[in-house]
């Protein structure tokens, strides 16, 4: 880390601090309460409540996350949001129904969504961050639009083309162009992390895939899809619970793969990232264990599944307090010398269509 | 008296300070700090759980409070009142109740909502878009699972013309297509897409020997063809899947990909009835006995019995019960 002399002393840099770590102080039994009345006035007002719901969600989420005995707060406003999520979802169905229909006027559709796309990502970082605050001082993302078209189309299509490749290049780009143009008031974040780093999970991610698979081969369900295929060439019958039986093995395989693979992956690639992050002088550091991810990620899958959505307060509260306090701050200096910038006025809509299409923004 | 974090909105620096109301204002005192602001001004954050509440000033700075038990002390001693949300968030009662209620809309929206919603959109989708998700669904099946006809033109011929020399109920002939296909895979069956064209597969041609009784299935497709329900079973399923996807997509992108075909088979029960009571209508306008189709279900059954789970019979209600019914419409036809 660069010393800064005469700002301080050498007794006050870095180790001298004691690390901030995040914490979380909310509860499922407390967020089950807010959940359910914003599912029913959600329900009960067609999905027009839905845009007042996630702000007290985020709210919830934000004001129960603290750091140096401060919480996090979250400034969104409904009104912008629910302009977003209308705009979101006529976009939603100018693409279905354009996939649907084939079409002169999907090709059109396509493109004029994949040319606003990058910049409503960009949007949507700017609103996600310019409405979060710590201790009255906002966050601001200043990426411009030229290095959003850059990251998303340029760089997806470059791992695209290269049959992904290129995608732990595109990733890598991706979060420098995040974190990089992410500022908390005044002080400029940092993003260290080089896209070998990203390619050493992603080769791990790759092998446990491969094994995986491998495993489901050897264990005799490979043969029985075989089989089956076997009887499906020779133009015999193929017998209809057969079918249902392989298909039923396939897709909890592959459910079996997301709950373990996926938060595995999830763990590795986060702790790259925060720990390649900085805010200004002050270093962060994310130490995720990947096991215990696995546990909670499977276990909420399980009882979300068995309650038939009612643990979903339970099982979100979980997952927030175990990722959040993974993560700790090692100050450079004293945490009370942030400066704020001035205010800006920005959008919402990029944020909600990002969702609507189901980019997940992790940030 | 109540300790509160004081912080300007222009940098991050704690300052602690004790509020308290003096009449009709609010004091702040601390570090450096003294002003009072008249309460009406202040923007009081609503109660979620047990996180800090903030008390929020019109030139922008604020106060984060901890202690939310001395902060309802003081608000009491205010004109301030927590609002309706707020307050239905907070109780048990309101929860309990929300949660019954978030069941019960489920509930009813899915046995009612959905299908008066669904049938009600098929009937005003132009139909261009049956006809564009026929030309592609036929395009899908065409040479996969579905193979050119092996039976004799003319007998199709045949089929054909006195299929389209049927009367429908409300007035006209039938101007749905009648195309001839084999599957082994499909067996005895017949289709109608989107558009209305009905897909007859060979097997039921030629396990069905009276004519009469294929007309009878004709005309059970017909009533499909007359509600549009692939139309409607297509708006359905969809509306099921944004529903969980919104739903459980929050904690779990995989679940929210459940099929929603798991919850459909009920529903397509209720259309197949509603093509078994069109289609009864329709042969009873035309002369037939609706008991001619509760005949055509009985030799499909047998045709199906070697196979475990037989196309066209699974996601219908069972023969049986059909052909009970079937048969008390005919009744109930004689003797008009």
């Amino acid at each position: 880390m660069d010393n800064h002399p005469g700002a301080e002393s050498p007794l006050q840099s870095s180790s001298a601090r004691a690390p901030e770590q995040l914490h979380f102080t909310g509860s499922g039994a407390e967020y089950f309460g807010i959940w359910i009345v914003n599912l029913l006035l959600t329900i009960v007002t067609l999905g027009i409540y839905s845009a007042w719901a996630k702000v007290r969600r985020l709210q919830y989420f934000y004001r129960h996350t603290e750091l140096a005995g401060s919480s996090f707060d979250f400034h969104g406003s409904p009104t912008r949001i629910l302009i977003g999520r209308v705009i979101a979802l006529g976009m939603l169905f100018a693409y279905n129904y354009s996939v649907r229909l084939q079409s002169a006027l999907t090709i059109v559709v396509l493109a004029v969504i994949a040319f606003v796309m990058p910049w409503l990502l960009r949007n949507s970082f700017r609103f996600r961050l310019y409405n979060t605050s710590w201790r009255g001082t906002r966050f601001h993302f200043r990426g411009t639009v030229a290095r959003a078209y850059r990251v998303f189309l340029l760089n997806g299509f470059l791992a695209l083309i290269t049959l992904y490749v290129m995608a732990p290049f595109a990733h890598q780009r991706l979060k420098a162009y995040q974190h990089d143009n992410s500022w908390f008031g005044r002080t400029r974040c940092s993003f260290h992390a080089r896209a070998g780093q990203f390619y050493l999970i992603y080769l791990l991610l790759l092998g446990a895939i491969v094994v995986f698979w491998l495993v489901i081969g050897f264990s005799g369900i490979g043969g029985a899809l075989g089989s089956l295929l076997q009887a499906q060439k020779h133009g015999g019958h193929s017998n209809p619970q057969a079918v249902f039986r392989v298909m039923a093995i396939l897709y909890g395989a592959v459910i079996v793969m997301a709950v373990s693979i996926g938060p595995l992956f999830h763990a590795l690639i986060t702790n790259l990232i925060w720990n390649n992050t900085r805010l200004g002088e002050h270093r962060i550091e994310c130490n995720m264990s990947p096991w215990v991810l696995i546990w909670i990620t499977a276990s909420n899958f399980v009882l979300v599944a068995v309650t038939l959505g009612l643990f979903i307060p339970w099982a979100m509260v979980r997952q927030a307090r175990f990722q959040l306090e993974s993560v700790r701050l090692f100050p450079a200096s004293d945490l009370q010398e942030f400066v704020a910038a001035e205010p800006e006025t920005i959008g919402a809509v990029g944020e909600e269509a990002a969702t609507a299409f189901d980019f997940d923004i992790s940030l | 008296m109540l300790q509160a974090n004081y912080f300007d909105g222009r940098s991050t620096r704690v300052r602690l300070v004790d509020l308290s109301v003096v009449g009709e204002d609010l004091v702040i005192a601390g570090e450096g700090i003294d002003f009072r602001v008249p309460f009406i001004g202040v923007k009081v954050d609503e109660r979620l759980g047990a996180a800090p509440r903030r008390l929020r000033f019109p030139d922008g700075t604020f106060c984060e409070v901890r202690d939310l038990a001395a902060l309802d002390t003081l608000l009491s001693m205010t004109a301030h009142r927590d609002g309706w949300v707020d307050r239905m968030q907070r109780h048990l009662q309101f929860a309990l109740f929300a949660a019954v209620a978030c069941v019960a809309l489920a509930a009813a929206g899915y046995e009612w909502g959905l299908p008066w919603a669904a049938a009600r959109a098929a009937q005003h989708l132009p139909p261009a878009v049956g006809k564009t998700l026929s030309v592609q669904t036929l395009k899908l099946l065409d040479g996969k699972l579905f193979m050119p006809s092996k039976i004799a033109p003319e007998r199709r011929q045949a089929l054909s013309a006195k299929f389209h020399a049927l009367r429908l109920p409300e007035g006209g002939s039938p101007d749905s297509e009648l195309l001839f296909r084999s599957s082994p895979q499909l067996g005895a069956n017949a289709f109608t897409l989107p558009d209305g064209t009905i897909i007859v597969l060979d097997d039921l041609v030629t396990s069905i020997d009276d004519d009469r009784q294929i007309l009878a299935v004709f005309a059970h497709e017909l009533g499909h063809a007359h509600g549009r329900h692939s139309l409607q079973l297509l708006l359905h399923s969809s509306a099921v899947g944004a529903f969980w996807a919104f739903y459980v997509g929050d904690i779990s992108a995989l679940l929210a990909a459940a099929p929603a075909a798991l919850v459909q088979a009920r529903y397509s029960q209720d259309l197949e009835r509603q093509a078994d009571d069109y289609g009864a209508a329709l042969l009873a306008h035309n002369g037939m006995s609706p008991a001619l189709l509760a005949d055509a279900l009985k030799k499909l059954a047998a045709s199906h019995a070697g196979t475990s789970a037989g196309g066209y019979l699974s996601s219908h209600p069972s023969t049986d019960e059909r052909m009970r019914h079937l048969l008390l419409l005919a009744a109930s036809f004689k003797s008009i």
